[in-house]
């Protein structure tokens, strides 16, 4: 079914907008701003952002809100490319609406568990409602998990946390919450490329969602080791059971006596290549990702596969744009910013 | 056709003379400052780290004369020649106590009556409202807030279980305007949560009352009157800037020439309270620029050879002569010759306008170049003017040649019939294949000159990979020419001309000799045998793998640079044929639209195939004929003056 769609049109018209994507000069300029509607000026000036800004004024905008809509137009964009094949609904496409449904769901069962009285109802992205098949907004007014539970009946997700009981005071178990859900998006996400793709595609995206969860996984064993002194077993409970490296690979890094010795290992891999004394793991092994999806990318002829690399870019180029709206929010350092930033 | 010789000269001095210094090397018009700190010999010269004390009051000025509504220009202002930077601040402060007041009044005016105009645009939008300002306010338990709420989150409003409700009035595209209501001693509850969804507050200022059509007319009057005492403010401040233009000019002028000119300290260097200052002149200039100094007594300007001092490359002027000065700017695009390289301006001036007049050959739109090109050079640029002129008197020799005038081909067939010449003019459609075989052979010809210019720098330069064994060298001119030679000889003269002697001799050889240019040309210069140049370890298979690609590469580029020539003798087809398309199109028409057809079909065609036709001139030059001999990498002269801006920074 999906060999018919992976027709060039769709990956000509995703190089034309990576084309207006942000790049390093693009983020310096943004630094140099000293307020938060200085950025959001200079970003209504941007080829990539000029039309989201529509009713909003620049100079008055909120910065919650600026965030809203530059995510929302990444949202957008995807939308726009899917409706422009007719690729909208159909399985595998709607990867970014599961994610933001799980977000959505991680978030909520956040808030039961959190003893301040928030609601996660006010996170809730507006953009988002209308193309989900889950009732977030019922999901996101659910006090505690058997409410959520009860919002969720119906959808795949009810099944998945079903399994999991509740606390005695109502509360769930988060970690476990999220490595299932995680686990059904993957393995769905990776059964799908591999029943529907053709040849050179499905290798390709098949090492594209395995080369995510193993960052995703060394991310968190590194924050499970340095930070909590988790053992072996304990890390490899919690991670997502799949891997590009090899499982044995990884079990390797989940085994090391220290947290030196891991960044040391994962050094050794092809996600650590950045890593550095003095910069962030995270830092560090985003930005291989982002090095690599960039190859991928631009060698790209598929649809699925530019689409799932664009997506996967696009949220990276905003995301390193609010990391630097709340720098400059802060008055943080420009150097000390642009370290921290996702790109090549 | 050469590059002006420089001459390296050092300035020093005692510090009090510094600036007179400068003002000498601006006047001179012929200084081409580098940073004197920067030194090779590792002498110690510190860099001079001084605050410009001009810099604040030139802002300063600048924002006076913004105030005050004057535009700057430069005028005499000899009159402040002994002020101190603080005469200059004391003169802005007396200026700014005079406007200070007045210039907050309209400021503050301006933002009140902008403030208003928005509060109109936002009551307009709650026109639907129907509903009193001050009943709505004066609720005593109710809290309302008047606002737009992003439609995205409008379907969010029902799921919230606080006591409140949103009242919609329009509709727009990314917002709805409207108000909620909630009890006061929830508001703060509500007011979160409405802030959590980006609910944008609008504040009605308390001097609106009644309903949204009855505010609108007070805001209205509002905006009059403050209008009206904005331009009464308008007025004084016209008044003032009478009473203070000509003196401000004249500041403004002086202080930003007395800025600039500090600003150059910055290239100065100091030793032991001594100022330093070096840079490179004309060497025709070097008596007259010393004569600049006699008057300072502690200054003394010494000449020196411009290669004297290794951290300063000497910059480059083009000598050219009358003809050829025009074109020097195509050779500024790409880049110019360093200092003692070769000038390709002659060369440029002479394939440039040849190659024009052949591809755009027409005696009528020819001499309207011409005289275009006049025109241009007197009123707008005299470089750009001259090469339009050049380009426009080839054009008309060509014309002649082809018999065309403005598209007119049999115009001059009487003339040559008199004259008795019966092989011109030149029929571009019956004479195609002689055109574009003589386009060809004109690409061959260049680019054999290029190689022999090649030839010419390697020797000059001692390169000998570059001059003998290259492939723009010895041995890739012969290589070129036998098998050009070869191909005419055997395809157009039916001559048995690739004998094996020949084939092993004149291509063969030079061919193998551009295949091992690199370990020939070490072992001329280094007297040994290495397969790179620099040393580096590198195998016979990979030399063997990296060179058979390198020639692959070189002879492509000789049968592609050759046949890129081809579009020269399209252009002739191509001119013609456009004019033929204006001549039938001329036909068509009624006696009364002729002149008009001929007239927009010639000025149509001269504006479209003219740029054509000079951008493909520029393409060829630089492409195939610069690529064979030509580095761009000097530097380009730039004599230091101070000139005259409105702009501060």
């Amino acid at each position: 079914m999906l060999e018919g769609c992976s027709t060039n049109a769709v990956v000509a018209k995703i190089h034309a907008i990576r084309g207006k994507m942000f790049k390093a000069e693009n983020y310096r300029e943004l630094m140099t701003r000293r307020s938060v509607s200085e950025a959001a000026e200079y970003l209504s000036r941007s080829a990539r952002f000029r039309d989201v800004f529509g009713e909003a004024d620049p100079n008055t905008v909120h910065r919650g809100f600026l965030e809203e809509l530059l995510y929302r137009e990444n949202f957008n964009t995807y939308i726009r490319l899917c409706r422009f094949q007719q690729l909208e609904g159909q399985p595998f496409y709607d990867f970014p609406v599961r994610r933001k449904e799980i977000q959505t769901i991680l978030t909520v069962i956040n808030d039961i568990n959190s003893p301040m009285d928030s609601l996660s109802l006010n996170a809730l992205p507006g953009y988002i409602i209308a193309h989900s098949r889950v009732k977030l907004m019922e999901v996101s007014t659910a006090k505690t998990y058997e409410e959520l539970l009860k919002a969720l009946k119906g959808t795949r997700y009810f099944k998945i946390l079903s399994k999991i009981p509740p606390r005695e005071d109502g509360s769930a178990d988060y970690t476990e919450c999220e490595l299932r859900l995680r686990t059904n998006y993957y393995s769905d996400m990776l059964r799908r490329v591999r029943e529907d793709l053709p040849g050179d595609s499905k290798h390709e995206l098949e090492e594209m969602i395995l080369r995510d969860i193993d960052g995703r996984n060394i991310i968190n064993a590194y924050r499970m080791k340095a930070f909590f002194g988790f053992s072996a077993a304990e890390i490899k409970r919690r991670s997502l059971n799949f891997s590009c490296i090899g499982k044995k690979r990884m079990e390797k890094i989940y085994e090391c006596e220290s947290a030196e010795d891991m960044l040391e290992m994962i050094g050794g891999t092809v996600y650590g290549r950045g890593i550095t004394g003095s910069g962030s793991i995270e830092t560090a092994v985003y930005s291989e990702k982002y090095r690599y999806l960039c190859s991928k990318l631009a060698g790209a002829t598929s649809a699925p596969v530019a689409l799932y690399a664009f997506v996967e870019l696009c949220e990276t180029d905003v995301s390193n744009i609010v990391h630097i709206i709340e720098g400059i929010r802060y008055g943080a350092n420009p150097a000390v910013i642009e370290s921290q930033l996702i790109m090549l | 056709m050469a590059i002006e010789k420089m001459a390296l000269v050092n300035i020093v001095g005692m510090k009090n003379e510094l600036n007179e210094a400068l003002v000498k090397c601006c006047e001179s018009g012929c200084f081409h400052i580098e940073p004197a700190f920067r030194t090779s010999n590792g002498s110690v010269v510190h860099m001079l780290s001084e605050k410009n004390p001009y810099s604040s009051t030139l802002k300063e000025f600048s924002n006076l004369a913004s105030a005050l509504g004057i535009v700057l220009k430069e005028t005499v202002s000899d009159k402040y020649d002994d002020y101190a930077p603080e005469d200059f601040a004391e003169l802005a402060a007396q200026i700014n106590a005079e406007i200070d007041d007045l210039s907050v009044f309209r400021q503050e005016t301006s933002k009140s009556i902008s403030e208003m105009e928005n509060t109109v645009a936002q009551v307009n939008h709650l026109k639907g409202m129907n509903s009193d300002f001050d009943r709505i306010f004066s609720c005593r338990h109710t809290a309302v807030r008047i606002g737009r709420l992003p439609v995205d989150n409008l379907q969010k409003l029902d799921y919230y279980e606080e006591i409140f409700f949103f009242v919609p009035f329009e509709m727009g595209k990314d917002f709805c305007w409207g108000m909620y209501f909630c009890p006061k001693s929830d508001s703060e509850l509500v007011d979160d949560i409405f802030s959590s969804m980006y609910f944008e507050r609008i504040h009605i200022p308390s001097s609106v009352r009644g309903n949204p059509d009855e505010a609108l007319v007070r805001l209205g009057d509002m905006i009059k009157e403050k209008k009206q005492s904005l331009e009464e403010c308008e007025k004084s401040i016209k008044n003032l800037s009478d009473k203070y233009e000509e003196q401000i000019q004249q500041v403004f002028t002086k202080l930003k020439e007395l800025n600039d000119i500090f600003d150059l300290r910055r290239n100065a260097g100091e030793i032991k309270g001594k100022f330093y200052l070096k840079g490179f002149i004309p060497e025709k200039d070097a008596d007259r620029f010393e004569k600049l100094f006699a008057g300072l007594k502690t200054v003394s300007v010494v000449r020196m050879p411009p290669d004297a001092d290794a951290s300063c490359t000497p910059p480059t002027m083009l000598k050219n002569s009358w003809l050829a000065r025009p074109f020097g700017m195509l050779v500024e695009m790409y880049g110019l010759p360093k200092y003692g390289g070769f000038n390709p301006t002659a060369f440029v001036a002479l394939t440039y306008t040849l190659l024009f007049g052949i591809m755009f050959g027409d005696l009528g739109q020819g001499l309207l170049l011409f005289l275009g090109g006049l025109f241009v050079g007197k009123k707008v640029s005299r470089q750009a003017g001259g090469m339009v002129s050049r380009v426009g008197l080839s054009s008309m020799i060509f014309g002649t040649l082809y018999g065309s005038v403005f598209g007119y081909e049999e115009l001059l067939d009487p003339v040559f019939e008199s004259v008795g010449i019966d092989f011109l003019p030149l029929k571009v459609f019956k004479q195609s294949n002689f055109i574009l075989i003589t386009a060809v052979a004109i690409g061959v010809v260049l680019i054999f000159m290029s190689m022999l210019i090649n030839i010419y720098i390697g020797f000059k330069e001692k390169n000998y990979e570059k001059a003998v064994f290259g492939n723009n060298g010895i041995a890739g001119l012969i290589f070129y020419g036998s098998v050009c030679a070869g191909v005419v000889g055997t395809v157009m003269l039916d001559m048995e001309i690739m004998s094996p002697p020949f084939v092993i001799f004149m291509i063969v050889i030079p061919a193998l000799c551009v295949f091992c240019r690199v370990p020939l040309a070490a072992a001329v210069k280094f007297r040994e045998w290495r397969l790179s140049e620099d040393g580096e370890k590198m195998t016979v298979g990979n030399f063997i793998v990296e060179n058979f690609f390198e020639m692959f590469e070189y002879v492509l580029s000789y049968v592609s640079n050759t046949m890129s020539f081809l579009r020269v003798g399209g252009f002739v087809l191509s001119h013609a044929g456009m004019m033929l398309v204006v001549m039938t199109l001329m036909d068509m028409c009624s006696a009364a639209a002729q002149p008009f057809v001929l007239v927009l079909g010639n000025l149509f065609v001269m504006a479209i195939e003219g740029m054509i036709v000079a951008i493909q001139i520029i393409r060829l030059e630089f492409y195939e004929i610069f690529s064979r001999f030509y580095e761009g990498d000097g530097k380009a002269f730039e004599p230091v003056s101070v000139s005259f801006s409105s702009q501060t920074d």
